[in-house]
């Protein structure tokens, strides 16, 4: 996978990874042929990302209007739920409910917080100081950025 | 059978690019293990092919719709042909997963394992979503590091040990828990005579005569009844998502092109040179109609998600392509259910 800095979906979806797909050859037998994939599938895909960081932007306010802790925009980032989050991280889906409002994030013990640090891949510091940092596919290719 | 150890528990195994991950998987397995098979043929055989619009199960909070069998089908089917016989196991601790997985490749048996795709760190980013279903082979280690052939890549990659096992463990729908095969035996030889008129009678069951509105082909045209009233019911932004969503899952990586229909039309074409058979060959262009069609969709459904919607690109019309999809496939399925039932009357009557 090429390294692009900052990440675009511009080039298509494969990161210009070639894949595979059937297509008819010249005597009319299906053969596996390999290339960039079929274009259109590059609009829909671009689609469903424009969504998740349209949800992205709305938590960010969120946050930054203390309607939520910033777990909520870590979960965002990542595309988890509730659910997915409490999967993760092996507690109850009450329990995460309860953190992503700030009153009770704000008291975590250093052991709950280190399990969404693990998780989310970023520091129990920075989410105690609620730090906005890249999602977990971005690490490494995008510097994390302060809030304030 | 091969002996293919190269020192440190690196296998030579032969990776082979392929369209969708488990008939990959399964073909290259299988190939290794010496028995010679396309993925196509693997598909077909597995019984890949499928037609599901489940709106009460949900990814990202739209429907689910599905081309293609329940992950871990095509497997399952491979399974039951005698002669193939697959060691397969689950999880629950991560360490002893990985210690079980590099017992087994010190042993030189390459490994399939289920994943989510969301914690792969080799996968383009832009498919980096939370799909677990994923299938890929482990074919060494080298330090920290596994190398994987990922059917879905064009050349072998290799995968942290941690970031692999996060993704063995990934949670959520389908969570793969740990899941790991190999295969045992395989027979020298595949019956095609017998195999191949059996998948397709289980494709034609499924397709043509499932009891429930929501699959085969009356799923279809159930999709196509409720698309007509997504701008009405969900407003038009939320019925475009909902739309690419479909298309992604007709088209995104994996499938081969039109919803799996070209994959399977080539395992119809391979199949009806086996069996010299005409009438499986003329049943592979009708399918391939049906694919072309889907891709019809596809195209209208792109660009009124790109806002380049055409005079005639409207949810109607888009209804109306998926219910000629609805129409080819049942005419491709009925002629294929007729040809199963000669096939088995023929070879009662050899046997009588």
């Amino acid at each position: 996978m090429e390294q692009q800095t900052p990440p675009t979906r511009e080039n298509g979806i494969t990161d210009g990874v070639d894949i595979v797909g059937y297509l008819v050859n010249d005597e009319g037998n299906y053969e596996l042929i390999s290339g960039p994939g079929w274009q259109p599938v590059n609009i829909v895909n671009r689609q469903a990302w424009q969504e998740i960081e349209k949800q992205i932007e709305v938590s960010k306010d969120h946050v930054d209007s203390g309607r939520v802790s910033c777990l909520h925009y870590y979960m965002t980032i990542n595309q988890m739920n509730i659910g997915l989050l409490a999967g993760y991280t092996n507690q109850s889906r009450l329990r995460v409910r309860l953190h992503l409002i700030p009153f009770f994030f704000k008291r975590l013990g250093p052991n709950t917080l280190k399990k969404y640090g693990d998780l989310f891949q970023v520091s129990t510091d920075d989410l105690k100081n609620g730090r906005i940092k890249a999602p977990i596919y971005d690490a490494g290719q995008q510097a994390g950025q302060r809030r304030d | 059978m091969p002996d293919n150890r190269q020192g440190s528990g690196v296998i030579d195994f032969p990776h082979r690019q392929s369209a969708h991950c488990e008939s990959g998987v399964a073909a290259n397995l299988l190939t290794w293990k010496g028995l010679e098979i396309t993925e196509a043929m693997a598909f077909g055989i597995g019984s890949g092919l499928f037609f599901g619009y489940l709106p009460f199960i949900r990814l990202n909070g739209l429907p689910l719709v599905t081309y293609r069998a329940a992950p871990g089908n095509i497997l399952k089917q491979l399974e039951k042909i005698s002669g193939i016989t697959m060691d397969q196991k689950k999880f629950r601790d991560t360490n002893q997963a990985m210690a079980e997985l590099d017992a087994a490749l010190e042993q030189g048996i390459p490994v399939g394992l289920q994943t989510g795709v969301f914690w792969l760190p080799y996968f383009p980013r832009a498919l980096r979503f939370h799909f677990n279903a994923h299938n890929l082979v482990v074919y060494g280690k080298e330090g920290d590091e596994y190398l994987i052939s990922d059917p879905v890549f064009p050349a072998p990659v290799r995968c942290p040990a941690k970031d692999l096992a996060r993704a063995r463990f990934a949670s959520g729908a389908l969570a793969p828990k740990g899941k790991m095969y190999s295969l045992r035996s395989v027979p020298e030889q595949l019956d095609y005579n017998r195999h191949i008129p059996e998948a397709i009678g289980s494709a034609c069951r499924m397709m043509r005569s499932s009891p429930f509105p929501l699959i085969g082909v009356k799923g279809i045209r159930f999709l196509a009844g409720r698309l007509e009233k997504w701008p009405g019911r969900l407003g038009r932004e939320r019925a475009d998502l909902h739309l690419g969503h479909v298309v992604r899952m007709q088209e995104e990586i994996g499938t081969g092109g039109g919803g799996f229909r070209y994959m399977y039309v080539a395992f119809l074409q391979e199949s009806g040179e086996r069996l010299q058979d005409p009438v499986v060959h003329d049943c592979a262009a009708l399918l391939t109609e049906a694919g072309d069609t889907w891709r019809q969709f596809g195209v209208m459904a792109a660009r009124i998600c790109k806002n380049r919607a055409q005079p005639d690109d409207t949810y109607p019309a888009m209804a109306e392509t998926i219910r000629n999809c609805a129409q080819l496939e049942e005419k491709v399925f009925q002629e294929l259910n007729h040809w199963v039932k000669q096939q088995g009357q023929s070879k009662a009557q050899v046997t009588r």
